[in-house]
């Protein structure tokens, strides 16, 4: 019977090379549908015990949904492990093509787990799994290893998720590069990858992805294509991708300005208008989305002449662009490439970055203990160089940064902390939350630490979007809880199948209903979905307690504690007392306890329990 | 013939929505890799470049087709496999030099335009795919 999903996991262990395909529970199907969802279970339940991230334990899954693979528009993938950035769930999407093939090869989930002695990389075709050898790919940046295994295969349409450089030596913010330019970016699942001596995962699939209702599901694809079309934020996402958001940031006073010290910067420079007069050729879309908000060219002036690159997204044109000082579009597409290159996430290197600059300027850095390397606001030189040191590990100062920001913050101490800007030691994405406060809860207890994708109540404080039909006061603290709690369980039930973010701002609750109704013959409705995602949610939150998270580590770094000097909520800060408010609201809200632990009655509620797959 | 989809890569943006209303057309199921067209990515992925079936006059496949299945049909218009008389021996997907014909289910399958609503070029988001009348080009 067609009905979107394969039912299907392939577990790999590299260690002993066992393969093995497992029939996923119906219940497991209904309670956590695909994706996020799937994904969270399956690691939740691979190991009971605490997971050491680089070990052989610990899983990373290549989860996909019910509707990845079909015409659905605006859907991506997952890969879901334990972050040895932040030692606690991560979830990390990706667009592109990849996660289609999964599906195509028969498979909602691929697990990978163990350690290959030497470097391997995986040929997943249909039912066959081949573990080769890739000691020629070891040291290829991500681009090469794409083209070197298509190479290889003689095989132009196999698709392929590979690591660079940095994955290799275990950078914590490492990448995983998904076919074609789209990365798994956030929380170094390069690096578990790496450390299974894992270069790549390639895949080709032969099956095909059917539905169960063929007329409900193309009328329900028809709406959603409709509601995209005349939605006016996914019509600015076709003109400009995400880089028009640099005007609303900078006026909002939301930047992330020299290491997040302010909040505005004219970002001419750096917005859509300057990419597409240095580079940007034409769109490009991800598979079976009309959006197109990815765009792509080649730099043809300058010192970086020859790089072809595809856009500057808002994020790394804030971090890596606004963060640093650097104004010359061309010089921040060519890092953020070196960055994808590298298989460095280029937010996390960004703002790793920043934190260095701030810290060669106060004195806590200084150049003659760093090989004579400066770094400085406002200017581009050593860059690039540091950037390698990074993905390889080397030289005092790449060693140093390599760690990440909250880690090197620690070893340089005290003042250094105080500029290291991150929750639960993932970097924060480029909205300062001093003039939102709903969005430095968001930060504060988004799953993955520090994330702006979880929930972005920004919309609400700053955008002028009423929540519940009422305009929302920006700069209170109370009654924030209840829109991160909604939007969060929102978004997870979304990312079980799996929606882009950009999709759902146009794409609306209905159409995803039907979209899944009519894909997997199964009945679902608004309560059901969110309950969904309230499960995951609480979920994950068992895993990070279960990895050694607590309450401590839900804080807001020193720099939210002081005025924000610029912008429209100039002055304003957080305070100590302002962070229990919104947490103790929060885990109210969520019927977790004090120590925001969920409390047993809601894991009844939720069928939450630990078992064994 | 006298019709034939032609692109413009300029406007391809990779989507594959193209591909994937085909494939279903010709599986009943999504996978690009069925469908009677493909996209080649070039250039670092500088460039998504549609290869589409010609709809040839001297046809390839049709003349090496052993059991004649690919026959003229909509006065003239279209070449299109006789899945009745189709052997599935593979020799039309063999030769066509743009590789565009597919064997499913032990048939082969080439692109004929749809019998008339084509999907593909219906459902290009960006206009980068379009029928023309053979000769409308350089009029």
């Amino acid at each position: 019977m067609n009905r979107g999903y394969t039912g299907k996991v392939l577990h790999i262990n590299l260690s002993n090379g066992d393969s093995e395909i497992r029939q996923i529970p119906e219940r497991v199907l209904e309670d956590y549908v695909g994706g996020k969802g799937l994904a969270a279970w399956l690691l939740f339940n691979s190991c009971a015990k605490r997971i050491d991230p680089l070990g052989p334990e610990n899983p990373v899954i290549f989860a996909a949904g019910p509707l990845t693979g079909s015409n659905a528009p605006a859907t991506r993938g997952v890969v879901v492990t334990c972050s040895p950035l932040t030692g606690l769930f991560v979830d990390s999407y990706y667009g592109g093509h990849f996660a289609q093939e999964i599906k195509y090869a028969g498979y909602d989930a691929i697990v990978l787990t163990g350690q290959a002695e030497a470097p391997v990389y995986l040929y997943i075709e249909d039912n066959e799994v081949q573990i080769r050898d890739a000691d020629q790919l070891w040291g290829l940046d991500t681009f090469q290893t794409n083209g070197t295994i298509k190479k290889e295969l003689a095989d132009d349409t196999v698709k392929v998720a590979s690591i660079g450089p940095a994955g290799e030596n275990l950078v914590p913010f490492a990448l995983v590069s998904c076919e074609y330019n789209r990365q798994a970016g956030r929380g170094g699942v390069g690096a578990v990858l790496g450390s299974k001596n894992l270069k790549a995962v390639a895949v080709k699939g032969g099956g095909t992805v059917g539905v169960n209702d063929r007329n409900a599901f193309f009328q329900a694809v028809n709406q959603a294509r409709n509601e995209l079309a005349a939605d006016a934020t996914c019509q600015e996402l076709t003109r400009a991708g995400t880089a028009s958001s640099l005007w609303f940031a900078n006026e909002q006073g939301l930047l992330p300005v020299h290491n997040y010290q302010n909040g505005q910067f004219n970002p001419k420079g750096l917005a859509e208008d300057a990419q597409k007069d240095q580079f940007w050729l034409r769109d490009v879309g991800c598979a079976s989305c009309p959006i197109r908000c990815s765009k792509i060219g080649v730099i043809t002036s300058g010192k970086r002449s020859g790089t072809i690159s595809d856009i500057v997204e808002y994020e790394t044109a804030a971090l890596m662009g606004v963060n640093l000082g650097l104004e010359d579009i061309r010089e921040v597409a060519y890092l953020v490439n070196l960055c994808d290159a590298l298989g460095l996430d280029g937010m996390s290197t960004g703002s790793v970055l920043g934190f260095a600059m701030e810290c060669f300027e106060d004195g806590i850095l200084n150049s003659s203990d760093y090989g004579q390397i400066n770094l400085t606001f406002g200017s581009k030189e050593h860059l690039d160089i540091v950037i390698k040191q990074i993905a390889f590990r080397q030289g005092p100062l790449g060693r140093l940064l390599s760690q990440g920001t909250a880690r090197a913050a620690q070893e340089l101490g005290s003042n250094a902390e105080d500029k290291a800007v991150h929750v639960k030691r993932m970097d924060f994405p480029a909205w300062g939350p001093r003039g939102v406060p709903g969005m430095g809860l968001a930060y504060l207890t988004a799953d993955r630490g520090a994330c702006h994708q979880r929930a972005f109540p920004v919309g609400n404080e700053a955008g002028g979007e009423p929540w519940n039909g009422q305009q929302v006061e920006r700069l209170a603290v109370k009654g924030k809880a209840e829109i991160v709690v909604q939007q969060q369980n929102y978004s997870a039930s979304l990312d079980t199948l799996v929606k882009c973010d950009f999709g759902s701002f146009g794409i609306s609750q209905e159409s995803y209903i039907e979209l899944y109704e009519a894909a997997t013959g199964d009945a679902m409705c608004e309560g059901r979905l969110l309950a969904i995602g309230e499960r995951i949610w609480n979920l994950t939150r068992l895993f990070n307690l279960r990895q050694g998270m607590s309450t401590e580590d839900e804080k807001l770094p020193q720099r939210c504690l002081e005025p924000l000097p610029d912008g429209p909520a100039q002055g304003h800060k957080f305070t100590k007392e302002d962070q229990q408010l919104m947490l103790q609201e929060y885990y109210e809200i969520r019927g977790w306890d004090n120590l925001g632990q969920p409390r047993q009655d809601k894991l009844i509620q939720l069928n939450i329990k630990e078992e064994v797959f | 013939m006298t019709k034939k989809i032609v692109a413009d890569f300029s406007l391809c943006t990779g989507c594959a929505i193209c591909l994937l209303a085909c494939s279903e057309r010709v599986t009943g199921g999504f996978n690009p890799r069925y469908a009677l067209m493909r996209i080649e990515n070039k250039m670092d992925g500088l460039v998504n470049e549609p290869i589409l079936c010609s709809q040839c006059t001297n046809a390839y496949c049709q003349q090496v087709c052993p059991v004649n299945a690919i026959e003229v049909v909509n006065n003239d218009q279209v070449l299109k496999i006789n899945q009745d008389k189709c052997n599935g021996c593979g020799l039309c997907e063999k030769y066509c030099p743009h590789d565009v014909i597919v064997i499913h289910d032990k048939r082969a399958a080439k692109c004929d335009l749809c019998d008339g609503e084509v999907r593909c070029v219906s459902q290009c988001p960006t206009g980068a795919l379009q029928l023309v009348e053979r000769g409308e080009l350089h009029e």
